[in-house]
This record gives structure tokens, sequence and C-alpha cells, in this order.
């Protein structure tokens, strides 16, 4: 009897565990079928990707997608307007971000407390609301049709998120150990470089990703607003495969599955320095 | 080596009350400084002013021969130790110690040899590739004193470097500070806000409060001699005990409960028929048998056996201190106990018994209190009046 009572509740505990895990994986498998069908899809032939009996693996896989792809007209164009745009926003976001994170999180001045709740409301309008206003505002500019007009408008989402998790993470490295560089022989500025930015590098890590992810994926204001086919991005040119006739999804896929390749790459390359928790040990035993 | 001087010192943030108000102190070559006080006292802010780390509002600072008001940190060639230890977390425990030197530019063997040694001298050479994550409590603080001491600075400044260490080991390394600096001979400045630290450590000891200063003296004269009720009440542990008591006969007595004390010589002429202060320290608190003094009848509520001897928590008739403005508030002593309907107003005395006496509590006893022991405070200002000799006294009764 006892040993009954001892082992239901620890099945139970058993069966909902692996409930859970089911459920994990029902999620993963509908989050990853849409980038396995595209990738699955880019190396297709036509005709089985318009077979009516799906087909779940290539069975006779072909370049041929991709090599259309890339001499569809105006892709290197694309592939270059999207790196400008991208590493432009990147590098600015990271600049401009930190110097407002330093001002926010070391510096008290009048009108930082409203100012922080203001970069947190800004993210709350959704962009449908804005994007109108903005094309008039950025056409009476005479920056509509041009990348650094993009570029601005892409800084204006990506600042208030990197400003507040640059923040964040400044507010987690201790004044004194600035301080202690300072008494030690540093400069404010010596101490900033020394001591705070590397401590940093997982904040501006995590911040860069964002921002480029932001870049890179962007449509909707890269389509309103590059209406010239020579200036515009990867994304707006992946449209151009569905045309009044119908949509080219051999070549379309491959295009996708080659715009997905460079965020791939980037997060590859940054994600060994996301190392969280690099401040431990600093203070306090 | 270098003094450090402060004169009419004052900080005051933002239009509020001062944190420091018109300090005057002065470390001399060497010694060994102990800033303790409550917290909020301004001791800190006064290390830190000291740093570089917080401007003067008023009045100049020197180390040495110079005027470091103006200086930045680095210019001030100190070193400072942090409560919470500073380490550097992405450097190793050799780039932390060798931080300092690089920033001054000392060739690259020297670095090397004077990091080695100072590392060997505190048992940290076999971690010195490690990171502060990677170490205990005690190793980070040795890092933080190593990160100090291997830069030959003029000053050492410490704040609270041992409060976040377990008691036992805080106990090892205030000796151990204390073995270094007197091996050093470096000017240091201590903050803290343990008296028996600063009493343990401190060649002499600085007194804060609200700001101000209340009295610098060695740990013993600051003992026997507080100059005031706050520091007679916040050093000490246990602390000294307090009531308040009328001057009779023309200052010659004193009277409390129904105890009549003859002042003898200590006569208190001028606050004849006036309340005073009494304070009297836990070890001068005698069980009768055996001892001068007057005898003061009190029932014994609690007996703490430490070991070596035993803490006894005796009621008496007495009026119970109430300025408690004037005291250091951890200090006060337990209020009256309730429901003893015999002594109207009673004070509870801690007294230090030896342990072989016998005692239980709700016994009554009788305590011998010796008038020349005693300490005396006018009630209006918490200042001393005329000092108790305890050193002769103690020589006589012991």
């Amino acid at each position: 009897m006892s040993a009954v009572a001892v082992t239901r509740p620890r099945s139970r505990k058993r069966l909902r565990k692996a409930g859970w895990n089911a459920l994990a994986l029902l999620v993963l498998a509908v989050m990853v079928f849409p980038v396995y069908w595209m990738v699955t899809t880019a190396f297709k032939p036509g005709h089985d990707i318009l077979s009516y009996t799906p087909q779940f693996f290539p069975t006779h896989p072909v370049l041929s997608n991709f090599t259309d792809a890339v001499h569809q007209q105006f892709f290197w164009n694309a592939v270059k307007n999207s790196l400008i745009v991208t590493s432009v926003v990147v590098v600015l976001s990271l600049v401009l971000a930190f110097l407002a994170a330093l001002a926010l999180a070391k510096f008290s001045f009048y009108g930082r407390k409203p100012f922080i709740v203001v970069i947190l409301g800004v993210q709350m309008v959704p962009l449908a609301a804005l994007i109108i206003p903005l094309y008039i505002m950025m056409s009476r500019l005479h920056e509509v049709d041009k990348l650094s007009g993009v570029i601005v408008m892409y800084l204006t989402f990506a600042l208030p998120f990197a400003v507040w998790t640059l923040r964040g993470f400044l507010l987690g490295v201790p004044k004194e150990l600035e301080e202690s560089a300072m008494v030690d022989g540093a400069t404010r500025f010596g101490a900033f470089v020394r001591i705070l930015l590397p401590l940093l590098g997982p904040g501006l890590v995590a911040t860069s990703i964002f921002a480029f992810i932001l870049a890179w994926n962007e449509f909707i204001i890269a389509y309103v607003f590059l209406h010239t086919p020579e200036k515009q991005t990867l994304m707006v040119w992946l449209a151009s495969f569905t045309t009044l006739r119908g949509t080219d999804w051999g070549p379309l896929m491959a295009g996708a599955t080659l715009c997905a390749l460079p965020v791939i790459i980037f997060f590859l390359l940054v994600q060994r320095k996301i190392a969280f928790g690099l401040t431990a040990g600093a203070v306090k035993g | 080596m270098a003094e450090i001087e402060f004169t009419h010192v004052t900080k005051v943030y933002g239009g509020e009350t001062p944190a420091v108000r018109d300090l005057n102190l002065k470390v001399g070559e060497g010694e060994f400084v102990v800033l303790v006080g409550p917290s909020g006292c301004g001791k800190t802010t006064a290390l830190r002013m000291v740093a570089g780390l917080e401007e003067i509002t008023d009045g100049e600072i020197r180390i040495g021969d110079r005027v470091v008001n103006d200086l930045a940190p680095r210019e001030r060639d100190i070193a400072m130790v942090f409560q919470n230890y500073a380490l550097y977390p992405h450097k190793t425990v050799y780039e932390n110690l060798a931080f300092g030197l690089r920033m001054r530019k000392v060739p690259k063997d020297e670095q090397r040899r004077r990091v080695e040694e100072i590392a060997g001298k505190l048992g940290l050479a076999d971690m010195l590739g490690r990171r502060p994550a990677q170490l205990s409590g005690g190793q980070r603080q040795r890092v933080a004193m190593g990160r100090a001491i291997v830069r030959e600075p003029e000053a050492f400044l410490m704040d609270e470097p041992l409060s976040n260490l377990d008691a036992k080991l805080r106990v090892q390394m205030r000796a151990e500070i204390a073995r270094i600096q007197k091996a050093l001979e470096v000017t240091t400045l201590y903050v803290t806000h343990d008296q028996v630290e600063a009493m343990t450590m401190g060649d002499r000891v600085a007194v804060m409060r609200d700001g101000v200063l209340q009295q610098v003296d060695t740990p013993q004269r600051l003992y026997d001699a507080p100059v005031n009720l706050f520091v007679a009440s916040f050093v000490g542990s246990p602390p000294m005990n307090l009531f308040e008591a009328t001057v009779e006969a023309d200052g010659s007595q004193l009277v409390f409960g129904e105890t009549r004390l003859d002042l003898g010589s200590r006569s208190l002429r001028d606050y004849s028929g006036r309340r005073i202060v009494v304070g009297i320290r836990p070890e001068e608190v005698r069980e009768a048998s055996g001892w001068d003094g007057a005898r003061v009848r009190g029932r014994i509520l609690l007996v703490e056996a430490l070991g070596s001897e035993q803490l006894v928590h005796i009621e008496i008739a007495a009026t119970p201190l109430e300025r408690a403005d004037l005291v250091d508030a951890a200090a006060q002593p337990p209020g009256p106990s309730l429901g003893v309907e015999d002594l109207e107003r009673s004070v509870t005395l801690l007294g230090r018994f030896d342990r072989h006496l016998l005692l239980t509590p709700g016994e009554a006893v009788e305590v011998a209190i010796d008038a020349r022991l005693l300490h005396f405070f006018d009630l209006e200002t918490g200042a001393a009046l005329p000092a108790a000799n305890v050193q002769a006294v103690a020589g006589v009764a012991g």
C-alpha cells in the first residue's frame, strides 16, 4: 500500500513532465517547419514544388533555383544596399545607444526619469500608425527613396531598445570598479575603456544582434520608402518574385534561404561573446 | 609615507543637511586612524573625499605637503580598499594586482617582481592566473589588499574592508591588516561601523555622528573618558549602563531609586539639585560581596553565560534615560521589564560577572557601585562632567 502511495505522486510528476516535453516538441515543430519547407523547396525542381502530393524531402535536389535567384535582376544591388543599411544601423545604434545609456545610467540630470519612461513609451506605438506621418515628414526632408532615409528610420526603432538594454548592463557594473581604477591611476576615460567597456561586451553583442536582425529583416519601411529597384534592399527584392502572373516559388525560396544566411552567420560569429554573468566575482564574498 | 589632514572640511549634497560638518582631523605619518560611527554618520564620505571620489564643498584636505582638493584621484597617490573589494572581474589576479603599476608605467620586470612578492606574502602565489569569480571571499579580500599594497602608495584608505567576511575570517583578517599596516608603516585611514574593529585596530579612533566628529583619541582613552553620552554609549560592547539620577546635598550625594551614593571627592557642586546622567561600564558593576562602594539592591532578570564570564541583567530602581537622541541608537539598553510592581521605575543594569558566581534569574542580588568609577553626563547637552579616573581606581580595586 505504502509503496503505491509513494510512487503515485512521482509517476504523476513524470507524466506531467512528459506532457510538457511533448508540447514543447510540438511548438518546436510548428516553428521549424516553415524554415524546413523554405530550405527544401529551394532545392526542389519546379514540378515537385507545385505537385499536389507534397514532397517532404527533395528527392532530386537541384541548384537551378539558386542560380535563377542570383541572376534575378537587381540581386547584387539589393545585397549591397542591405549590407550598407545594416552595417550603418548596427554601428550607429551601438555608438549612439552606448553614449545615451551611459548618460542615463551614470549621470543624473534634469528630466532623466521622464526620458527613460518615454524611451519605453515610444516602443509601444504601432509601426502602422507611424508609417504615413513618417513618410510625409521624410518626403519633406527629401529623404524618401534614399538609403540614408531608411537608415534614419531604422535607427529610430533600434535605438530605444538598444538604449534600454545597454542601460541595464551598465547599471549591473558596480561603480566601485571605475572608482577603483581611477584611484589606481586611470583617468576617467581610461577607467571607462579598460574596465567598463570589456564588461559591457555581452550587452553590446546583444544590442548589435538586435539591430542587425531589425535592419536586415525589415520589410514594410523599406517597401514604402524605396521605390527605385536599384535602391531596394533584399527583403523588398524578394517580393519581386511575386508578380501579376503568379509567384515563382523555387527562386523565391532560394532567395529567402540566401537572405537568412547572413543573420545566422552573424549570430554564430558573435554568440560566443554573450557570456552573461561576466561581472561575477567583482564584488562581495 | 605622508600625513593626511582635514581642515574645516564640509560636504553638502545638494543643499541638504551636511554629510560632513567642519571636520578637523590629522592622521600622522604611519599612523592607523579609524573613523567609526553608525551608518550615515559621514565617515565614508570623509574617506571618499580624501580619495577624490567626492568633491569637497568647503575646507581643505592635505596629503603630505599637497592640498589635494582639486587633484584627480590618480594624482593623489593613495590606494583604496573598497567594502565590496571592487576587483576587476575580467582580469586575472595577476592583472588585478598589476593594474595600478601598469597605469603608473612601472617597467614590466619591476611589475612582475613586485606582484609576485606581494602574492607570496599574502598566500596568493598559486592563484595569480585565476579570476575573482574563482576565489573565496577571504582570497578576494586579500587580492584587494594586495592591490593596495603593491602600489606602495602614500596612504591607504579602507572602506569597511571586512564587513563582507564571516565573523571568524573577520577576526583573522583584522589582525592581518593591522600587522601589515605596522610592518609597512603606511599612513592609514580606515572606516568601519564596528566599534570592536575600531578599538582593536586603530592607533587612534575618531568617532563621528551625524557628520560631526565627536572625539579622537586612543582606544583606551576613548573607553575610559568619553567626552559625551554618544561616545560613551557607542564605544564598548556590551555598552555602558546609563540612567538618570539627582544630585543632592550640595553636590556630594547622588540619589536614584532607594540608593543614596556618596560622591566623596567627586563633588558635583554645580549640579546640586539637578538631574544628571550616570554611566557605569558592565565590568564595573560588581556582585556586592568583597567590593567597596554603595550597595544597590536589584533582581536578576537574565544570565548569559559566555564561558569565560557571564553577562547578568539586573533590574534596579532608577530612572531610565529618556533622552534617546543623545545616545547611539544601536546601543540602547533594553527597556525596563513590565510586570514588576514593586520597582516603579526600573533600569536594567548589565554586569560582567565572574563565571564562578552562581546566579539564577529571579533571585535578589546586591551590587556594589563605586562612585569613583562612575561617568557623569549633563542631561541637556550629553557632555561629560569631570572625568572619572577609572585607571587609578581600577589599579586600587583590582
